[in-house]
């Protein structure tokens, strides 16, 4: 699997020496610890699957009649199918999770069997948000959320220390971005040069 | 949050109706807005009144209904407008107080419509729109005012955003291209998704066939014949008629760089925005509009919202034939029109489709199998026509599903197409329903580039492009190119904004 490169060939605006903690390719991995909030999250959800279906298998037969094998059938696979995603999904997410933020763009690459590649150019940034759910507080993990006039994109299972980076990185690149266009140099007022 | 209120420039605090524009002067709105709100009200009371019209209710509810009046009066007397030199305040005094500034940098539209409670009134709406994702789909602040008062100060605020008046009322104005009636009825009748008219008439069809049973069987129509019936109301036959009065007397024209529509039957709308503000053109054309070679154009604009749940996403061009609607594209919107090449979809995403249509109808046959089965079992000792039809209906039924989902999956691979200019890039999809998008590049938000495991083994993949639509953020998908020939919208855009290209003065949000 193979993304393709930066801007026709360009390097992105800041891209030289790779940040402290980044790749060579100038993107940063997620921690490890990505993966026991997934599988805790993941387990969550299972546990309620599980419950579906014992209820299910207890209660259901009179309403389901003739389905009610069928359905029984049908259930399991998908307690199976989702098994094996539980397991196998959070160190796939972990192995390709990869982000990047330069002086110009925010570039996220994830996914474990939809691989999605998001970019974010830094002037369309409306809004960053740090959120943190119970697991990932126990964890000490905490997602960005980038907010556009268009969208959203997510920097997930950050590291709590990261995350507050990567924020005030977005906020200080919006405001000098904003600084820059404010006019150097007061307007003159109409007649001022004659006084 | 939207400020609704109405005003009489005339009946303000300390002001003149002859000057209601007056920088810094506060004026009140309409009293006729204490009768509008209040008399939807006395609606549901009355229904209340008449279900529950024993004992001390009735009295209950007049105290309730004077009460209300009341409050509204108090509302109105304690709402007060301030068109300033940069902007509008709508200020209310009450328990809850209310301070809302619109600087006329940030406003996307000022526009009017008249419905009959304010064509009873003599008053109109004005609607003041921002140029914000968040609270697309309710204008800023609704100010119900006199008519002639309401269309003064559209046309002083349309001055201070697009930098010369609006077409006044007598002002002759020349559309490109005239409407007529029938061309408003076919829009309404074939502007509607097929997906939509195909339920409907399916709805119509069961319930004439239910209702032909009872009348031969002699037993009454049963209840089912009746939901079928209101179905296709409420799916096609509602739509079509209120898309009908919506657009009756349609008229668009363009001068300098504002567009203004005008149109409705009921309620009337006068709509006009800058051309800069718009973010996207669609083209579309239903499978019903492309048998008439017809097509109608949409433009994706923020900041239209009248707040009465009408579409949002304005109509620049009614079902026309296709070279009319093209004719009206180049001189409307001349920003839009693409001239450069499209492309097919590379061989790889035929290998894509034909996998994803061959997994859908396996997925088909194994919901169907059983059910199948059953029903041949239930219905084979029948006999007749009954019994010949009923046993294979479903497996027919599931072929013929299969053969719409090959159908499908043919012409989608035939028709989509993606194209990239110098300042436009261009989507084009549809099996049934067709659409273009011609998008600017400075108008995306965020692009995403999705890969599926099946798409990646034959080196395609799929492009979303994110921007701000009349309904605040919506997005785009392509159909399956290859990763770096979608990746190059993402990069013109950074390209373009590095470069200098991308005026952000004039792309402000």
């Amino acid at each position: 699997m193979s993304f393709p490169g930066p801007v026709n060939g360009q390097a992105p605006a800041d891209e030289g020496s790779p940040e402290p903690g980044a790749g060579a390719d100038g993107y940063r991995r997620l921690n490890r610890k990505c993966m026991l909030s997934m599988y805790i999250d993941y387990a969550m959800w299972y546990a309620v699957l599980l419950v579906a279906y014992i209820l299910t298998k207890t209660y259901a037969e009179g309403f389901l009649g003739s389905y009610y094998d069928l359905i029984g059938y049908g259930f399991m696979l998908v307690l199976g199918i989702a098994l094996v995603y539980i397991a196998v999904a959070p160190p796939v997410f972990y192995a390709r999770y990869r982000y990047r933020i330069t002086e110009d763009r925010v570039d996220v690459r994830c996914g474990v069997l939809f691989i999605r590649h998001t970019l974010v150019p830094i002037e369309r940034v409306h809004q960053v948000e740090i959120t943190r759910g119970p697991i990932n507080n126990l964890l000490g993990l905490a997602d960005v959320t980038i907010t556009t006039a268009g969208g959203e994109a997510d920097i997930r299972y950050l590291e709590v220390d990261e995350a507050e980076k990567v924020a005030d990185r977005l906020n200080n690149l919006v405001g000098r971005m904003l600084r820059d266009r404010m006019p150097a140099t007061p307007i003159p007022r109409p007649g001022a040069a004659d006084e | 949050m939207t400020d609704d209120c109405s005003s009489d420039a005339g009946s303000g605090p300390g002001t003149a109706a002859d000057t209601p524009t007056r920088p810094g002067e506060k004026i009140r709105c309409h009293p006729s807005i204490i009768a509008e709100r209040s008399l939807s009200a006395i609606v549901v009371l009355a229904v209340i009144a008449t279900q529950l019209g024993r004992g001390a209710v009735p009295a209950v509810l007049a105290i309730l209904f004077i009460g209300l009046v009341l409050f509204n009066y108090r509302q109105w007397s304690r709402t007060t407008i301030q068109f300033n030199e940069r902007d509008v305040v709508v200020e209310r005094n009450t328990l809850f107080k209310m301070k809302k500034t619109l600087p006329y940098a940030k406003v996307a539209s000022v526009n009017v419509n008249r419905g009959i409670l304010n064509r009873v009134f003599g008053t109109s709406r004005l609607l003041v729109n921002i140029n914000s994702g968040s609270g697309a789909t309710v204008p800023e602040a609704v100010l119900t005012f006199r008519q002639d008062v309401a269309e003064e100060i559209r046309a002083g605020m349309a001055e201070r955003l697009y930098g010369h008046e609006t077409v006044a009322e007598e002002e002759p104005a020349e559309p490109p291209v005239s409407f007529t009636p029938a061309d408003v009825i076919v829009h309404g009748l074939f502007s509607v998704s097929t997906y939509q008219t195909v339920s409907g008439f399916a709805f119509l069809a069961y319930s004439v066939v239910q209702i032909y049973v009872s009348t031969v069987t002699g037993a009454g129509a049963g209840g089912t014949a009746l939901v079928s019936l209101l179905m296709f109301f409420t799916i096609q036959l509602a739509p079509s008629v209120s898309l009908i009065f919506h657009y009756y007397n349609y008229r668009v024209y363009r001068r300098g760089d504002t567009i203004y529509l005008e149109h409705g039957l009921v309620r009337t709308y006068k709509t006009s925005f800058d051309a800069s503000r718009i973010n996207a053109i669609r083209v579309k054309r239903t499978l019903a509009a492309r048998l008439l070679h017809r097509s109608c154009i949409e433009a994706e604009v923020v900041g239209l919202a009248s707040g009465s749940g009408e579409s949002l996403r304005p109509v620049l061009c009614l079902l026309k034939d296709d070279a009319t609607q093209q004719r009206l594209l180049e001189e409307l919107v001349p920003e839009f029109v693409d001239e450069h090449g499209r492309e097919r979809q590379p061989a790889g995403a035929r290998s894509v489709l034909l996998i994803r249509a061959a997994l859908a109808s396996l997925a088909l046959v194994l919901v169907t199998a059983y059910p199948s089965i059953y029903l041949y079992h239930e219905t084979a000792a029948l006999t007749g026509v009954t019994g010949l039809v009923l046993p294979y209906a479903l497996p027919l039924a599931t072929a013929a599903a299969i053969l719409a989902i090959s159908y499908a999956t043919y012409v989608s691979y035939r028709v989509t197409e993606f194209g990239t200019g110098t300042d436009l890039f261009t989507f084009v999809n549809g099996a049934v329903d067709r659409e273009t998008v011609v998008m600017n590049y400075d108008r995306v938000q965020m692009v995403r580039i999705t890969r599926g495991p099946v798409a990646r083994i034959f080196g395609v993949a799929r492009g979303k492009v994110y921007l701000l639509s009349a309904i605040g953020g919506a997005n785009v998908s392509s159909g399956y190119f290859a990763g770096s020939r979608l990746a190059a919208v993402g990069e013109t855009v950074m390209e373009r904004i590095a470069s200098g290209e991308y005026d952000y003065r004039k792309n402000s949000i």
